[in-house]
């Protein structure tokens, strides 16, 4: 097989495994409204206290609860793919909707600590793995370390305590309005989120450059007298994406997670405020709308990863992993 | 003036000392070897010429370069040398060179100018034009070598420091590789310094040969004298215990116990401990390396006195050949090929017969299908087509066997493999190992020896059952394994390169044993390996195997002495001798 | 068994720097508190007074009092047990789950791989925090519900340490050497082969821990898992939101308190899984 044919039909064998995981977790999705505490009629009610055949029947068949589960399963998946799940319980307005006014805030700041994660991450890695003198190497794997173990609402709150309350140099809680505004009501949540990223990504980072810059392919090139610069960006840093590129697939993965606690914390409507609003009030739709998006999302930050390895590690494709 | 100059190198590390001080001189076009064996410290001096040893060691002393000091001096000062003037070579090829880059780039990242890829490739003998966009692991291992030399002599240094450049390949293409070395030396006027755990190869290709053992260095000679009148009783120990390529010894004379870490011997003679002429002297204090002739020098306190006993014995050979009457038959292997999916298989129609107590030896290089073979025998590969017999019993498919059958197969033939060092389970202590495999003889109502009892056959002493892998030496483990491969007493042991990967030294020692028990229980050997000297020593019948087939089979003495077919001369042609011939380009 | 790992983490160069020194005399604190929590704290932990109502630091409270005059110190105190159970639970539980199939998946090969391969990859893919909320919220359950989920959402991560850890003990001789001496499957699996996988699933089980504190602090922190009022450092940060202008110690305690113990176990656990990889070099 060619080089390019290798590469196509690696990437079709990924697309079809992530499309095996987004029908699983639809399936799974959609037996929530089974499993939750309550017949599904109720729950699609939203507990209101009069119950009356007539309202059962329509639901029902609003909701084609009628058939076997296989077929309810379609229909819901039917609907899924264009993005009808229905009504909020809570609110009553169609789930897309709901969820499409708070995406813009969450991916806001979402992409902020994104970039922020990615920006102080990588280079600190290097850094600490490059210049192994006690200090630099030890302070920032402390650092990586207390990043990585403070769960975003905890550092989201002494965060709060220390900027917003002590020098009140951010606001505490909401979302501002206007750009600048928005950014300032934004730093201190990207600050909490990207914290645990980047500790994430410094010790990958680190741990990558370490094991790399110990090889014998590095030994010779510096034999050869090439600049230990051009040593580590031309030869080191190619070999020591992979993992770094891994680590960031699980840095999106963790963003969604972790903005559940930051917007909590800081009383942000977005998506995951809205997520723990739909939980607690037992919004199925709602859940259920949500959770497909967060699938839709991890699916799709898997694939860019898996269509970036490729074209790091040629090796990749061909199913060796060294040698 | 000598071009590289190196005096009373140290390497320290935090476990102790590696390299204990260290003098050596490298002239303009010559060649200079450094032999040692594992824990010597070679490789690590080849890094400190340069420079680059891994962080945490440190290396005192001087080395200069033309006059001009280098140890010790700032990181740029090595920079300006490093390429241009002194160029390393790394031992394995398949780590060496940049995974993720093409192969002419890596050239063209230190030549002085763009685009001499193509032109460096041919001067390496890779003349197709491809090769310079592929990526290294789209190549073979020599390929991969002459690559790496490519890019080391990219900046045309003065001094190419080789770091065991053919240890990794196949005994033939060890032989191009070397050859391309001396080629290219000679063209460009370069000096080289060897770094080779191999004797043979270093008197090859050395104009002189400095000895390190355990971070000592022992002795200093030319290439021939070394060969013919070694001065240290270690060097002549080592002569001693290689197996030769024309004769076959009743017995190798085996050197004792095993090589030691250079810290352990600090303060006395690294080799009083397995000497045959230690006296106290030699244990109180490190003997000096002393001048005893015109260019040679000796760490051997004795020498003047023992110097009598240090020529060459008579290495004659002293085994006839003996007769056999056609032995009744162990194992039947009939038209056996497997196939792994590759573009060929990995063993075509290979057929051939081990008698009651025969030594047969098979011989070939990597990708040969021995390997394949051999596990074949023991039913951890199944064939696809073919009969293997063990005493009658057709095993083709170990699967296939009732328990009963599988008992009796496992009681024929069993295995010992060529890694000691992942031989032996390192979580279990040898008593567990052997024992397991007792416990397993005598379920099925069958008699074993003991621990002790097996210990003692291949000659360790009873108190190391308690002892974990970790705590033996590689000589010790294989025996070992050997001893629970005995355990379910078998007609028939395979060994699959049990020597190869162990210092010579300690080689003999196992070849010995391996003899013995041929003797004394009549324990029939198929002795699979490369290296023709060794199946010589220990083999009376050999079969040649390459890609797959069996290309030549006869007696051992024979085969060797009048080989018919291409391949087999090839492979005898590929043992490295002293003759400057040996060298020379091939004539296409 | 693990004597090897054992005597390669004890070995000269040991590798304990201060902060792993540290970390471990955390780790035993947070042992002794989460043990002996109750016993040890000045007040007991759901004592209110509310008169008193917040205040700050004192010589009777040396944490000072929440909203309700609980005493923040001996809460942080208490707080230990239900940071510590449930994560220890989770580690266990996804070790010897991740260990089994890993194993298993990892000698067999074939078809029995793949199918664990395939399910820890998917099982992988979900971000646990979120199916943690939503199964928890949408289901119910709290504590143990959610500990029971983690240990699924969790087992990948051991299973794929562990599979290829044995496929990399299956190639080696003294396996073969024990298959070609007859030696039994199941007793290869778990007699030959674990002891040398098992340190370096040990240390793994340190990281899950440690995650399994941030995620389980993470549901109580919103309202899943523990029950309300209970003294759980995840709930207590909850709480302390609105009580930053009137006494910061009813954040900083508990959260210091998360913060230290989670990051010491993954000290300890990068630690062990530093000595047990690298230091294996043999000659």
């Amino acid at each position: 097989m060619t080089f390019g044919a290798s590469r196509t039909a690696f990437v079709l064998r990924r697309l079809v495994g992530l499309a095996v995981v987004v029908v699983l977790v639809s399936f799974l999705v959609f037996s929530l409204l089974y499993v939750a505490p309550g017949s599904p009629e109720q729950l699609l009610l939203g507990n209101s206290k009069t119950i009356d055949p007539e309202t059962v029947r329509a639901v029902r068949e609003q909701y084609h609860l009628n058939g076997p589960f296989l077929e309810r399963y379609l229909h819901w998946a039917a609907n899924a793919a264009h993005l009808d799940f229905g009504k909020s319980i809570r609110t009553s307005e169609p789930v897309a909707h709901g969820i499409w006014q708070r995406l813009s805030l969450t991916s806001q700041l979402a992409g902020l600590a994104f970039l922020v994660t990615l920006l102080l991450g990588i280079p600190l890695g290097v850094l600490a793995a490059v210049r192994r003198t006690k200090l630099v190497d030890r302070g920032v794997v402390f650092f990586s370390v207390v990043g990585l173990s403070a769960p975003a609402f905890a550092s989201g709150v002494l965060l709060l305590y220390v900027f917003a309350v002590r020098l009140p140099w951010f606001p505490a809680f909401g979302q501002g309005a206007g750009f600048l505004d928005r950014l300032k009501h934004l730093v201190l949540p990207a600050a909490a989120l990207a914290l645990t990223a980047t500790g994430l990504v410094v010790k990958i980072t680190r741990a990558a450059f370490v094991t790399e810059l110990e090889k014998d392919y590095v030994t010779f090139a510096r034999a050869r007298g090439i600049p230990p610069s051009r040593v580590l960006f031309r030869f080191v840093l190619r070999n020591a994406a992979t993992p770094i590129v891994t680590a960031a697939g699980l840095i999106l993965a963790y963003m969604l997670a972790g903005s559940v606690l930051v917007e909590v914390t800081f009383a942000l409507p977005g998506i995951g405020a809205l997520l723990v609003d739909s939980v607690t009030s037992q919004d199925i739709p709602m859940v259920q709308g949500l959770a497909m998006l967060i699938a839709a999302l991890v699916v799709v930050a898997n694939l860019v990863v898996d269509l970036v390895y490729p074209l790091i590690d040629p090796r990749i494709v061909f199913g060796k992993s060294a040698r | 003036m000598n071009v590289l100059e190196v005096r009373g190198l140290r390497i320290d590390a935090p476990q102790g000392v590696i390299v204990d001080g260290l003098d050596l001189t490298l002239g303009e076009g010559e060649t200079i070897g450094i032999v040692g064996e594992s824990g010597s410290g070679k490789s690590l001096t080849a890094r400190a010429l340069v420079g680059l040893l891994p962080s945490g060691l440190h290396a005192s002393g001087s080395v200069t370069f033309r006059g001009r000091e280098l140890l010790g001096a700032r990181e740029r000062a090595w920079r300006e040398v490093r390429g241009t003037e002194i160029a390393l070579l790394l031992q394995d090829p398949f780590t060496m060179l940049n995974p993720l880059m093409r192969v002419g780039r890596q050239i063209d990242e230190t030549a002085p100018a763009r685009g001499q890829a193509a032109a460096r490739l041919a001067e390496v003998g890779i003349r197709e034009a491809h090769v310079a966009d592929r990526y290294p692991f789209q190549l073979s291992g020599g390929m991969r070598q002459r690559v790496g030399l490519a890019s080391a002599l990219a900046s045309d240094p003065t001094v190419l420091v080789a770091d065991e450049p053919s240890t990794a390949l196949d005994v033939t293409t060890q032989r191009e590789i070397l050859r391309l070395i001396r080629s290219t030396q000679e063209a460009r006027g370069m000096s080289v310094v060897l770094i080779t755990h191999d004797l043979r190869v270093a008197f090859a290709v050395c104009d002189r040969v400095y000895v390190l053992y355990a971070g000592q260095l022992l002795e200093v000679g030319s290439a021939r004298e070394l060969e013919h009148h070694p001065t240290h009783p270690y060097t002549h120990a080592l002569l001693a215990a290689e197996p030769l390529l024309e004769h076959r010894l009743e017995r190798l004379p085996a050197i004792p116990g095993a090589v030691p870490r250079a810290e352990a011997v600090r303060g006395h003679c690294a080799f009083a401990g397995r000497c045959r002429f230690t006296a106290a002297a030699c244990r109180s204090e490190r003997p000096q390396l002393r001048a005893v002739g015109e260019g040679r020098a000796t760490a051997c306190l004795r020498y003047e006195e023992i110097k009598g006993s240090l020529v060459p014995t008579a290495r004659e050979s002293s085994v006839r050949i003996e007769e056999r009457a056609p032995a009744d038959l162990l194992l039947r292997v009939d038209g056996v090929s497997k196939s792994f999916g590759g573009a060929r298989p990995a063993l075509d129609g290979v057929s051939l017969a081990v008698g009651r107590g025969e030594k047969v030896g098979l011989v070939g290089e990597s990708g040969s299908g021995k390997t394949t073979l051999a596990r074949c025998l023991l039913g951890l590969e199944t064939p696809s087509a073919g009969r293997i017999e063990l005493e009658g019993l057709d095993v083709s498919d170990y699967a296939a066997l009732s328990t009963e059958e599988r008992r009796r197969a496992r009681h024929t033939v069993q295995i010992v493999f060529q890694d000691p060092y992942s031989t032996l389970n390192p979580a279990r202590n040898v008593g567990f190992t052997i024992g397991e495999a007792i416990r397993r003889a005598r379920l099925r109502g069958g008699s074993a020896p003991t621990v002790a009892e097996l210990l003692e056959l291949v000659g360790l002493p009873a108190a190391y059952s308690v002892r974990r892998p970790s705590a033996l030496s590689g000589g010790e483990r294989q025996r070992v394994a050997i001893a629970r491969a005995l355990a379910l007493q078998p007609s028939l042991l395979v060994c699959d390169e049990p020597v190869s990967a162990l210092d010579v030294s300690v080689q003999a020692q196992i070849l010995n044993l391996l003899l013995d028990l041929n003797e004394q229980i009549g324990l029939a050997c198929l002795f699979i390996t490369h290296d023709l000297a060794v199946v010589r020593q220990v083999s009376e019948r050999v079969y040649v195997m390459h890609e797959g087939r069996i290309v030549e089979a006869g007696p051992t003495g024979d085969v060797l002495a009048a080989p018919r077919e291409e391949y087999t001369r090839t492979l005898i042609e590929s043992v490295p001798q002293s003759d400057p011939a040996w060298l020379a380009p091939a004539n296409t | 068994m693990t004597a090897v790992a054992w005597a390669r983490v004890h070995a000269r160069d040991s590798g304990l720097t201060p902060l792993v020194v540290a970390s471990l005399v955390i780790v035993a604190l947070a042992a002794v508190a989460a043990i002996f929590g109750p016993w040890l704290a000045p007040h007991p932990a759901g004592a209110q007074d509310l008169l008193l109502g917040v205040s700050g630091p004192s010589h009777d409270h040396w944490l000072g009092t929440d909203d309700l005059g609980r005493d923040v110190f001996s809460r942080t105190v208490v707080g230990a047990r239900t940071a510590i159970v449930g994560p220890l639970l989770v580690a266990l539980g996804s070790m010897l789950l991740g260990n089994l199939l890993g194993l298993i998946g990892g000698y067999r090969g074939g078809f029995t791989d793949t199918a664990v391969s395939r399910y820890a990859d998917l099982v992988y893919a979900l971000p646990a925090l979120l199916v943690a909320i939503v199964v928890v919220g949408v289901v119910g359950g709290g504590y143990y519900v959610a500990v029971g989920l983690l240990i699924v959402l969790y087992s990948p991560v051991d299973t794929r340490i562990v599979r290829s850890a044995t496929l990399v003990q299956r190639a080696q001789p003294y396996v073969e050497a024990a298959r070609t001496g007859d030696v039994p499957q199941h007793r290869i699996i778990f007699w030959h082969i674990w002891p040398n996988v098992l340190p370096l699933a040990v240390a793994n089980a340190f990281l899950t821990f440690a995650f399994s504190i941030v995620s389980l602090a993470s549901l109580s922190f919103l309202g899943l898992g523990v029950g309300p009022g209970a003294a759980d450092w995840g709930r207590m940060l909850s709480d302390s939101r609105t009580l930053l202008f009137d006494n910061e110690w009813t954040a900083l305690g508990p959260g210091l308190a998360l913060v230290a113990t989670a990051a010491s176990m993954n000290v300890v656990g990068d630690w062990l899984f530093e000595r047990l990889t690298e230091r294996g070099v043999r000659r």
